[in-house]
């Protein structure tokens, strides 16, 4: 930002000299994280259709959490929290490693969403790996286990709606808007952003419980209108928590992680 | 000459998304052993210029950096703030925030176990610690169990341990009662003169900066206007004043006599040169000045009042001894008294946030148990100590929005009281921002301004003034004064005695629980011996006037500078109480 007065003084590299930091983020930073994680894992907002068990309520900040601390830290913070939470709340969770590895792409793919420097050419390659996961994912169903198309297609739209946002220019979109000043895009920002991260996460986590426990026919149909009712949740509640938690983190002024979003 | 243990050169800092710098080309060296006060309105850089003193600006905060700090021969931007902390001690304003251990020995313990220094060397340090701030024999206390005064010197002593080339003090006292005020300065000076501890300390405390400083730094808008003896900076009276500074009392009344034409050849900054000067100048045959003006009476029914009023915490604290007063409508009332002499507890009685253990408490001729916490919140307004304790939304407006919303205002009467409340305050530019990212003199403000928004018959400050510059401490008391005017009943809470003879007009001293006096202003503040029982000091004019009466058997009950000034010269007093109501 331009300043009004010059100073006489030479300019100098400002730069935290403690070591303590994980790709850019400061270690703190990623342990406060990890426990806010924790902590709403602990709190469920929905019934797991087919699997049993709850989804936690942190699985809305994901997302918030790589835009934050970027792609490496936000995951490992994100995995952290997850992991810690699947021993404390283990009724927020079916299959904990899906829980663990949702929480960790939830992260990566919100840093990259967000990315600056390096990360932002990760987008394509992340977008071609969720791409795999998504035909796996539909083939088990429908080739393995003869599930209907159309029945599939409709059950997953989140994830192929999260997929398809990430894979079009909306990515820098949201990407511009979560960095802007005004609040009024950056809400919007959240709230698609969390839409299609979590999306993305919940791609994973599904992937990966439907290989270990799978599910019958009725379940993919009452899937269909639940799912995105959920996932409506998820992206409101990223955007309320997120709108506060950046909101707060810019008029206090820390030290931004290198590869932060926001 | 000594090289300096602190060297400053042409340093600017610019904080992250913020346009205009708040240091602006600072250039400034302390020697080994000096103790320099650091003053200048809020806002001023202060804080910044602490903080860039042992690197968190800006290797915390971020930001663009322009010049060189060295410190003990470290440059601040070249090594890490772990190793920058093992020289600089740091003591914030707040004792509260600064104390996490569960005992004070382990409160001393704790920076030194982050720097890794061997056990046995700390248990070294912790006695010889708590010596230098005379905190022996409190090792195995809780630091909650201490007075705000031993807190803050608990704070002290815990940077003091890790053996810091130079201590900094961030308006260490403006928490604290006078009484806790003087023993910080007490300890600070200590160290300094017999420890040969190197002090920097920022604050407003003017009377104990001239006192015990060897040099003043005047910092305004992040720039540094001058750095002199004590003598040099309060005596310019006009220069501070400027900068919505306050100066000594004592300088303030013989600036006054000056102005009135009395010869003055030195403005003494000390309350005992004063006095010496006072006595050398005064006229043994000049008559004692005329009676004060009688306190107007304020008639009607009580408003608020207690009958037998106790309060036992639950952790067995007996706060308040069986308080009786009544307090009537259109009254400006001030409450004085020691931390934890009863006085928030009081006044909280009338909000329903605290239920008497026994006796009564009564509003508009009701027992709060029969009214409700949302019924009187309408009716009495509250700004308490801590603005932050009321602050929760993320912009300004919003916060003074937040109870109209709640109380269901048409959205059209909301926009247009948030708007007269910001004007009022002077806050209409910070509408949009982080009320917590704003200064703590801004964040009072940002309160009070929600209060007004809601129209209360009653306005109860608690420590309105604490962490303001004087401009701002009048601005909040003028404020004050118009609600006053406007027929509001308004009770006040502070120490800063000395900013109140023009705004309250009745005083109650608390002490321990009990109410030791109830009177006019004028005999409150002459109860010396009084005041002093409950650890408060009087503002320097009461002494002056004291040294006035000394030689003749007068009586001498001036409360202000002007008021000594104009006595001192033969002229006519302009009395407090008449400026009030001619306002």
């Amino acid at each position: 930002m331009e300043m009004y007065i010059k100073p006489s003084g030479e300019e100098r590299q400002v730069r935290s000299l403690e070591t303590v930091a994980v790709a850019g983020a400061p270690i703190a930073y990623i342990v406060v994280l990890a426990g806010v994680v924790m902590v709403l894992a602990g709190i469920p907002f929905s019934v797991m259709l087919g699997a049993g068990n709850g989804f936690p309520l942190s699985q809305a900040i994901y997302p918030l959490v790589g835009w934050i601390l970027g792609p490496v830290a936000g995951a490992l913070a994100a995995g952290v929290g997850g992991l810690l939470g699947v021993f404390l709340f283990p009724q927020n969770s079916a299959v904990p490693i899906a829980t663990v590895l949702g929480a960790v792409a939830g992260g990566f793919a919100g840093g990259i969403l967000g990315g600056k420097g390096r990360w932002a050419a990760w987008g394509l390659p992340i977008a071609v790996f969720f791409g795999v996961v998504y035909a796996f994912y539909a083939g088990s169903a429908i080739v393995l286990n003869g599930v209907d198309g159309g029945i599939f297609l409709l059950a997953s739209f989140i994830n192929w709606s999260a997929l398809a946002l990430f894979v079009l220019p909306t990515r820098k979109l949201f990407r511009s808007w979560l960095s802007s000043a005004d609040l009024k895009r950056v809400t919007p920002a959240l709230f698609l952003g969390t839409w299609c991260v979590a999306g993305l996460s919940h791609l994973t986590a599904a992937f990966i419980v439907y290989q270990v426990m799978g599910w019958p026919d009725f379940v993919w149909a009452s899937m269909i209108p639940v799912s995105p009712l959920e996932h409506l949740m998820r992206a409101a509640v990223g955007a309320v928590i997120g709108s506060g938690v950046l909101a707060g983190l810019r008029a206090v002024g820390l030290v931004k992680p290198k590869y932060a979003a926001y | 000459m000594e090289s300096a243990l602190v060297t400053m050169a042409c340093v600017s800092y610019q904080y992250p998304r913020v346009r205009s710098l708040a240091l602006h080309d600072i250039s400034l060296d302390i020697q080994p052993g000096e103790f320099l006060g650091l003053i200048g309105p809020t806002g001023a850089g202060k804080t910044t210029l602490c903080l860039a003193l042992n690197g968190i600006v800006p290797q915390f905060y971020g930001g663009r950096f322009f010049g060189h700090v060295r410190v003990a021969g470290f440059d601040t931007l070249e090594h890490p703030i772990s190793v920058l902390a093992r020289r600089v001690g740091l003591v914030f304003e707040d004792p509260e925030t600064q104390l996490i251990a569960t005992s004070v020995e382990n409160e001393i313990a704790f920076a030194l176990e982050n720097l890794k220094v061997p056990r046995e060397e700390i248990i070294a340090r912790i006695p010889r610690a708590l010596e230098a701030v005379r905190l022996e024999g409190t090792e195995k206390k809780h630091p909650h169990e201490l007075s705000g005064g031993q807190k803050q010197r608990l704070a002290i002593a815990a940077a003091l341990a890790i053996q810091p080339a130079l201590l900094i003090l961030d308006e260490p006292t403006s928490q604290l009662d006078p009484v806790g005020a003087r023993e910080v300065f007490a300890t600070v000076s200590e160290l300094n003169r017999e420890l040969g501890v190197t002090v920097l300390l920022s604050g407003h405390a003017a009377e104990e900066l001239a006192e015990y400083a060897d040099r003043v730094a005047l910092l305004v808008e992040g720039a540094l206007l001058q750095v002199d003896t004590p003598d040099a900076i309060y005596s310019d009276i006009p220069r501070l004043l400027a900068a919505d500074l306050r100066p000594p009392q004592v300088a303030q009344s013989f600036s006054r006599m000056r102005e009135r034409g009395v010869r003055v050849p030195h403005i003494p900054v000390r309350l005992d040169a004063g006095i010496a000067a006072l006595e050398r100048m005064r006229d043994p045959a000049a008559p004692p000045p005329a009676a004060p003006p009688t306190p107007r009476p304020v008639l009607g029914e009580p408003l608020l009042a207690a009958r037998d009023l106790h309060h036992v915490y639950n952790d067995g604290t007996h706060a308040l001894r069986g308080i009786t007063l009544d307090i009537r409508a259109g009254e400006y009332v001030l409450i004085i008294g020691q931390n934890g002499a009863g006085k928030s507890t009081l006044v909280k009685h009338f909000l329903k946030l605290l239920e008497p253990t026994r006796g009564d408490a009564r509003v508009g001729g009701t027992s709060t148990r029969d009214l409700s916490v949302s019924g009187l919140a309408r009716r009495i307004g509250y700004v308490a100590q801590n603005p932050d304790s009321q602050i929760f939304n993320a912009t300004v407006a919003d916060e003074v929005a937040f109870a109209l919303k709640n109380l269901k205002y048409p959205q059209a009467e909301v926009d247009a009281r948030v708007d007269e409340s910001l004007q009022a305050m002077g806050l209409r530019a910070a509408r949009d921002q982080h009320p917590l990212a704003l200064p703590r003199g801004d964040r009072a403000r940002v309160v009070i301004a929600a209060i007004l928004a809601m129209r209360p018959d009653v306005i109860i400050f608690d420590e309105p003034t604490t962490g303001q510059d004087y401009r701002g401490a009048r601005y909040i008391l003028d404020i004050s004064r118009e609600l006053h005017q406007m027929g509001k009943t308004v009770i006040i809470i502070t120490h800063h005695l000395y900013l109140m003879p023009e705004y309250a007009e009745r005083v109650l001293v608390m002490g321990k629980g009990t109410l030791l006096l109830d009177a006019p202003i004028r005999r409150a503040y002459h109860a010396i011996d009084l005041l002093r029982a409950t650890y408060l000091t009087p503002p320097q004019a009461v002494f002056l006037a004291r040294a006035l009466r000394a030689s003749d058997a007068g009586d001498y009950p001036l409360l202000t500078p002007d008021e000594v000034a104009a006595c001192v010269a033969g002229q006519p007093i302009a009395w407090a109480e008449e400026q009030r109501w001619a306002r």
